[in-house]
């Protein structure tokens, strides 16, 4: 069932202070199966309760594996204790980490990075929205759940606000979503937007995907040199930022690694390269997608599954 | 965050990397101090937060706009690094009476520093860097920074330094070298010493060198550096390496682990409503020149909102992007910095919430509007977690506002309504 998720997924929250509470109350009554809490010294005791859904509350993360099985780990740690927390889940082999947690160091970062790289783990995040499938009901993030529905479009995007938005506009056209991933916006994430669309490129029940970009850094050029040799299913995409002004130059060595390659023109060049279809509006992305999904045979209006 | 160049070299001889004999004055005394420890001969630098400043000009306040005007049109006519008009940021000087000379309009507070960098307000000048002058064999470039792709760092160097590396890879690419660094090996001196044979450096040299750039990766790593940057460092007519330019950009989320950062802040270096924005804790904000008011909660729906706004034929006044609003006096404290921009004729606050609450948004918007007492119109799109609460906070609360559910509608709303309230203005 659609990436990274699936009705088998088994979550475990990590940093169960008052936001990730909030967030994992929302996720329990969304119909997310939630196994366990990790958090070292938790006040609540060794269970968290919430109308009737409880798990238990272990101090490690490697405990929490052993005794619930669970597969998958959502990090609302605060930024200093992030990256250990992300390190914690790859010693214990989880094999998809989320990390949600804004303002982690970039040294950490590139710790972390080289530990995935020696693992079976995936990292996604952090600074991100994460992930949600409406389908299997998990919201494995800090999504506003209402807005999402089932469907056969993927979305993958660097801004968190941008996938609500853009979620937002495929529902209200009648377009449901197979799994919408947040990838982060800091310099060094795990899986970034080539990595996504290639899981969305060989998932049955995804049929066309919605990308979000953002100016700055080389991701989105990357994204869509995949498009071009590998995806067959259709990209509808937008670059945040082309009516930003360039801000004052600091005139650090960055540019020479990105040069004009962070402008939204040069990634628009690009991904209309590819073979994308640019929605040049962010108010456009859902009429863009309806359009798209019409002319491959592919709209499937809500209730249809059903009629058929 | 960025440090000054003096405290780059600080940071850099803690960490054994050759730096000229120096230090800042902010002081004629602690300039006529320095000039005679370390001349006669000295070079006098003038310390902002902006590159090209041997290209730029000290200039009076209200002549920094004009000046900013000449540099960016014809970037290539001014002289170069170091002056010999003694006119720019950069500056050579014998003996203490003449470097005085040089310091004082440096440390005058009524000027300002112009280059290409530093936008038309200028920079105003905090300290200058007094060092001895360096016999110069060769320069060359040398830099670390973070790859995002690669997740790991990239060392840049090249044989061509003292000029715009960017430049340099434009016209000779292959003067550049790239160097991705395993971060679990690090940079070993023998890393370094590759890379100073590489760079064409002679072999008495090359040991110096080789332990001079595996410090610099001690500097990135240990200070949470997102950048340090040697541009030139130089073959010495002795002989030996030395850095005599030195720029480190420091990682603000490292921060807590570092109780140097605070110290080696220079706020005069910064936009003052930034900073206003900053310590009000709304965010990020960014002054623009539109008039059309922006609240918005993430950087990307905050460049997508001015995208719209611009589609529709707006301008937005300003970027900002108010993070995750839990509190409603941070929406008071964002619409108290939009409201006092004077260019602003019509506010746009739009908000998704995802670990945001639109109702305590709407509260604030409340709040704000009673409190501020709000002239401009206000456009309010609401949309995400709590949203139907956050409209009924709206309607019930009786202010005047304009509502939309989908983001066009409401930048149109926007537009028309800042179109609306410039025509009221320009009759008047």
């Amino acid at each position: 069932m659609s990436i990274l998720l699936n009705n088998r997924t088994r979550l475990m929250i990590q940093g169960l202070g008052n936001e990730g509470q909030n967030q994992i109350r929302r996720s329990l009554d969304y119909g997310t199966r939630v196994v366990a809490g990790v958090h070292p010294g938790f006040r609540g005791g060794d269970t968290f309760t919430h109308d009737d859904h409880s798990f238990p509350v272990y101090p490690t993360v490697a405990e929490a594996v052993e005794q619930t099985q669970a597969n998958c780990s959502i990090i609302y740690v605060p930024a200093p204790g992030a990256a250990d927390a992300i390190l914690e889940n790859i010693a214990a082999d989880v094999p998809l980490i989320v990390c949600i947690t804004e303002g982690v160091p970039v040294h950490d970062m590139i710790r972390v990075r080289s530990a995935i790289a020696n693992s079976e783990s995936k990292l996604i995040g952090p600074n991100c929205p994460g992930i949600i499938q409406p389908a299997s009901k998990c919201r494995v993030g800090i999504h506003p759940p209402d807005v999402f529905m089932p469907g056969n479009v993927g979305v993958v995007s660097r801004s968190g606000t941008l996938v609500y938005e853009a979620v937002d506009q495929l529902s209200r056209a009648g377009i449901g979503q197979s799994t919408c991933v947040g990838v982060g916006g800091d310099p060094i994430i795990g899986e970034q937007q080539q990595a996504i669309l290639r899981r969305f490129q060989n998932d049955p029940d995804t049929d066309a995907v919605v990308l979000i970009g953002e100016i700055g850094g080389l991701a989105e050029q990357a994204a869509a040199a995949y498009i071009k040799r590998s995806m067959t299913k259709p990209v509808v995409a937008f670059i945040a930022g082309a009516t930003a002004p360039p801000g004052r130059r600091m005139g650090h060595a960055g540019a020479i690694i990105e040069g004009e390659a962070g402008t939204a023109e040069a990634k628009l060049a690009a991904l209309e390269d590819a073979g994308a279809v640019i929605s040049r509006s962010p108010a456009e992305i859902g009429s863009t997608m309806r359009r798209v999904l019409e002319e491959a045979g592919k709209y499937q209006p809500p209730g249809a599954a059903e009629n058929e | 965050m960025n440090i000054h160049e003096y405290q780059a070299k600080e940071i850099f001889r803690r960490h054994n990397v050759p730096v000229p004999g120096g230090g800042a004055a902010a002081t004629e005394a602690e300039a006529r101090a320095l000039i005679k420890e370390h001349g006669p001969d000295v070079v006098i630098k003038a310390q902002v937060h902006a590159g090209g400043r041997g290209k730029g000009r000290v200039v009076k306040r209200d002549r920094a706009s004009r000046t900013y005007n000449d540099l960016t049109r014809e970037p290539g006519r001014h002289e170069g690094q170091i002056s010999g008009r003694r006119r720019g940021g950069v500056r050579l000087a014998s003996g203490v009476e003449d470097g005085l000379k040089e310091f004082r309009p440096l440390l005058d507070k009524d000027n300002r520093l112009v280059s290409i960098q530093t936008g038309p307000e200028g920079a105003p000048i905090s300290a200058a860097l007094i060092e001895q002058q360096t016999s110069i064999a060769h320069e060359y470039y040398f830099s670390i920074q973070v790859d995002g792709a690669s997740g790991q760092p990239l060392i840049i160097a090249s044989a061509e330094g003292g000029q715009s590396i960017e430049e340099v890879n434009r016209t000779n690419p292959r003067a550049v070298l790239r160097i991705p660094v395993d971060p679990v090996e690090g940079f070993p001196a023998f890393r370094g010493r590759t890379l100073a044979s590489q760079l064409g450096l002679p072999s008495s040299a090359i040991r110096q060198a080789g332990e001079m750039f595996a410090n610099l990766y001690n500097v990135f790593t240990e200070m949470d550096a997102s950048l340090v940057e040697v541009n030139p460092f130089v073959l010495t007519g002795e002989g030996t390496v030395l850095a005599i330019d030195g720029k480190v950009g420091l990682d603000d989320n490292a921060s807590f682990r570092h109780d140097g950062y605070e110290a080696w802040r220079d706020r005069s270096q910064e936009n003052p409503t930034e900073i206003e924005a900053e310590e009000a804790n709304i965010g990020s904000y960014i002054k623009l020149d539109g008039n059309i008011g922006c609240v918005v909660n993430g950087a990307g729906l905050a460049m997508a909102t001015m995208d719209t706004l611009m589609l529709h034929g707006g301008e937005p006044a300003n970027f900002l992007d108010i993070g995750t609003v839990n509190r409603k006096d941070r929406v008071v404290e964002a619409l108290r910095i939009i409201v006092n921009d004077s260019d602003v004729k019509a506010i746009f606050i739009n908000i998704f919430g995802g670990l945001a609450r639109v109702d305590i948004v709407a509260e604030g918007v409340v709040d704000a509007v009673n409190e501020l007492k709000i002239r401009q119109p206000l456009v309010v799109r609401l949309n995400g977690s709590n949203v139907e609460e956050g409209r009924r906070v709206l309607h019930d609360s009786g202010i005047d506002v304009q509502t939309a559910d989908e983001l066009g509608d409401a930048a149109e709303l926007a537009v028309q309504a800042a179109a609306t309230a410039a025509r009221r203005r320009s009759r008047n």
